[in-house]
């Protein structure tokens, strides 16, 4: 077991004691979000700025479902999977014939569409209002309501996803994902259909961005509107860039960031979004690399001052 | 019309600067809200009208020359981010200026009320935006076709380094593009305000909207951009006569059929 | 028996016309060199026998199949392999890691894309590991590619395409940009891989081209001009106007 395993199960242990179990589960399941745009955005090269289409929209379906036909857990997170597969492929098939800012442009304007269904949907969706009254039901006579055994189970949940993300970044998908964001022409001249390997990566990542949506929707029990905007879109690239997307963990770290500065900052001021927006622009213009580059560069500068 | 304008602008900017711009929507909903402020300070709609989008410019300068500026290199995601970032920050400074509730306003007098038009009364407003639309459009077009500075912003848009090579300062360029654009959205938000009150969402909503036109007419394709804001603006209109709730998700819907069929766009060339 | 062949082969882009009715025969096991000014439409060549794009109009033949219009990423399945003119690596993979993905592409068999690890593919590692000594840069198999010379990125464009295990290679000029000593063994390289493969070679510098080279073709302005023996095509009077000078002997 690899340092970087050993921090993150020591986390996963100790978060619902540091911070409240709600926020804890928030963490994690934000960050199977990123780890899903990371597949994209890191591995591809594939900026998909329209991630929000996937997890909304498997968090409506599974709300849904579960508020009017309580159907069980498992069920639910199934179906949070494949509502974020089956619309990523969807709006994958449309993307990935075009690239660079074209490709950009399309998924936000296909993420526009599926949000303008969901605000006028209002007999479904209920509109601005969201969708409240999302259960959490039981699962094998655990009770889920209490926030520390929900915690465990998104905690959980969060390390099979992990493992699986990286089977697949270490697997020749990855290394072929990879070859096409080095050189895509190369990659399709060696014999590789880039256009179906970057929608296989668009699947997977919604894949992801699904049960990241039904977590949600579980945790606060309601679906918000926003959830399938492009502010959801915009905060997990955020996360995902300012935990460094060169490396599989940095999603993790862009969740742990974007989580405390979105609590922190939102108890400050009802404006808080604003605050975010200049979080995102120091960013920008001062950290890019992310965290992971920050503190190497921090642990570097330490280190050069200490032999001198 | 307003469409056409904001595709118009945003083509611009992503043709020259070849930046995706996310805070196209807030320069727009800022010209909205410049307006009825400037409206309210001053009490003429005419002269309103002139210099709201000129504030609006203005930010668009200050945004390109602060911040774009150091981000050319940087690549889209960064660029994407900033723009965005901007977006929030310019969206909620509008809640935190303005207050969260919108505003509604009325038309100049002389422009109140409807015109026969013998099947239907019209506004007299719509129709003045439909033309002042037209003629904005119209004086663009002949500004980038027949003078000498939107010839050297065509070329920009074709191809950056020759024009470098030939001794244009390019951060000139950029900067006057991406002010040009922001001058669009702004008078398009300013028309925009007496036709359906001014909210604070306004400019997520028309955003959207502008993306599809921008994809569909071909990026930094002007005319195509202004041939898809009509198309898209009459195909929106049509819809909303039958089906009303429909009307703005037609509009992406409409975008994803063109673009399984031809993915190049209405007018793009591939 | 031609094992690739083309069949009046033309390209336009546009008004254009960039190949103009190309008749190829390459035997199998042969090397045969394409030589021409810049701009003859070499290049364009070798991108319809890859697939890049599509003719205009003419067939392509491989081993008798017709295998015209079909895509890049197939080309390669079917057993033909290229080399580019402009080093086209992937830039942040170690040398290994760039030719392995071009072994597993036409490795015998995808299993366990998604789940088994890269380090438990042994065909494909022994592929690549094979093409990268085969251009003597097995030593430096895990350095990054975009850390090693211009020189040593050419062998690797080179062992990229050898990592497919083709029947053709197709060869962009190898030696572009390489130092007189780098040239001579890039020369002895390809030189090592007549016969166990048909090598087809763009390549402008005449010493190489005159001591691998069985066969020759001439391109000119699209079309093919003359075609022969390495002595034969140095005496040829149409290859020497085309030349404007003349071909250095």
């Amino acid at each position: 077991m690899n340092r970087a395993t050993i921090a993150i199960l020591v986390a996963v242990v100790l978060l619902p004691f540091v911070v409240r179990p709600v926020i804890a589960a928030e963490i994690w399941l934000f960050a199977i979000f990123g780890l899903g745009l990371n597949l994209l955005l890191g591995y591809t090269g594939l900026l998909s700025f329209g991630q929000g289409t996937f997890f909304g929209s498997a968090a409506y379906v599974a709300g849904w479902l579960l508020k009017h036909y309580a159907i069980n857990v498992f069920f639910a997170l199934g179906i949070g999977i494949g509502v974020g597969a089956l619309s990523a492929l969807l709006v994958g098939y449309l993307c990935v014939q075009r690239s660079g800012l074209y490709f950009i442009m399309l998924t936000f304007a296909l993420n526009q569409l599926f949000f303008f269904i969901a605000y006028q949907w209002t007999s479904v969706t209920g509109g601005e209002d969201g969708m409240p009254g999302v259960p959490r039901p039981a699962l094998l006579g655990i009770d889920f309501k209490d926030p520390l055994a929900y915690y465990i189970f998104v905690a959980a949940l969060f390390l099979i996803s992990l493992w699986i993300m990286k089977r697949i970044v270490e697997s020749p998908l990855g290394r072929i994902l990879q070859a096409i964001r080095e050189n895509e022409v190369r990659a399709e001249a060696v014999g590789y259909n880039v256009a179906r390997f970057k929608l296989l990566a668009f699947v997977i990542g919604g894949a992801f961005s699904g049960l990241a949506g039904v977590l949600y929707a579980m945790l606060f029990g309601i679906v918000p509107l926003e959830a399938i905007g492009f502010v959801s879109s915009g905060n997990v690239v955020f996360a995902t860039l300012i935990g460094g997307s060169g490396s599989l963990y940095g999603p993790i770290i862009g969740s742990f960031v974007f989580i405390w500065l979105s609590e922190s900052m939102s108890v400050i001021w009802t404006r808080w979004p604003l605050l975010l927006g200049v979080a995102f622009v120091i960013v920008v213009l001062f950290f890019r690399g992310g965290v992971v580059e920050a503190w190497s560069r921090f642990f570097a500068w330490r280190f050069s001052k200490q032999k001198a | 019309m307003l469409y056409a304008l904001m595709g118009l602008g945003l083509s611009l900017i992503t043709g020259v600067l070849n930046i995706p711009n996310f805070a196209h929507g807030a320069l727009f909903a800022i010209g909205a809200y410049l307006l009825v402020t400037t409206v309210g300070l001053i009490g003429n709609f005419w002269l309103a009208l002139l210099i709201a989008p000129l504030g609006v410019a203005l930010v668009g300068l200050l945004i390109e020359y602060l911040g774009i500026r150091r981000l050319y290199a940087a690549g889209h995601d960064y660029q994407l981010l900033f723009t965005f970032g901007l977006a929030l920050i310019l969206s909620e400074g509008i809640i935190v200026i303005w207050g969260p509730v919108g505003f509604s306003h009325l038309p100049p007098p002389i422009l109140r009320g409807g015109v026969d038009l013998g099947f239907t009364f019209y506004p007299k407003y719509r129709l003045f935006v439909m033309v002042a639309a037209g003629l904005l459009i119209l004086a663009t077009w002949l500004f980038l076709e027949k003078t000498r500075y939107g010839a050297i912003m065509r070329a920009g848009i074709e191809n950056k380094e020759m024009v470098s090579l030939l001794g244009i300062d390019i951060h000139k360029l950029f900067t006057a593009a991406f002010a040009l654009g922001a001058y669009l959205a702004g008078i398009a938000g300013a028309l925009t305000a007496p036709i359906r009150g001014i909210n604070p969402n306004m400019g997520v909503d028309m955003l959207g909207i502008a993306f599809v036109v921008v994809a569909l007419g071909g990026l930094g394709n002007l005319l195509g951009a202004i041939a898809a804001g009509l198309l898209i603006g009459i195909a929106q209109a049509v819809v909303a006569a039958y089906w009303t709730e429909a009307s703005t998700a037609v509009i992406f819907a409409v975008m994803a059929l063109v673009l399984l069929i031809r993915p190049q766009g209405l007018f793009g060339i591939r | 028996m031609a094992l690739l062949e083309t069949k009046s082969l033309s390209k336009s882009f546009g008004a254009l016309a960039a190949v103009k009715d190309v008749s190829l025969g390459i035997a199998a096991g042969s090397l045969h060199s394409i030589i021409g000014p810049n701009g003859a439409g070499k290049t364009t060549l070798f991108n319809l026998l890859t697939g890049t794009f599509p003719p205009t109009s003419g067939r392509i033949f491989l081993d008798q199949k017709d295998i015209t219009g079909t895509p890049a990423n197939r080309i390669a399945h079917l057993g033909l392999a290229r080399s580019f003119q402009r080093t086209n690596v992937f830039p942040a993979f170690s040398l290994l890691e760039n030719v392995w993905v071009a072994a597993f592409a036409c490795g015998s068999s995808w299993q366990g894309l998604l789940w088994r690890r890269t380090d438990r593919y042994p065909q494909a590692t022994e592929r690549a590991r094979t093409a990268l000594s085969d251009v003597g840069l097995l030593p430096k198999a895990h350095v990054a590619a975009r850390e090693i010379s211009h020189g040593e990125q050419r062998q690797l464009e080179l062992a990229i395409a050898l990592a497919a295990a083709p029947r053709v290679l197709l060869l962009d000029e190898p030696a572009a940009g390489l130092s007189p000593e780098e040239t001579r063994r890039m020369v002895a390289l390809v030189r090592a891989l007549k016969g166990r493969y048909t090598i087809v070679l763009i390549e402008h510098k005449m010493d190489i081209i005159m001591s691998v080279s069985d066969r020759v073709s001439v391109m000119h302005f699209g079309a093919l001009i003359a075609e022969g023996t390495p002595a034969e095509i140095q005496r040829d009077p149409e290859v020497r106007r085309a030349y404007l000078g003349g071909i250095a002997a």
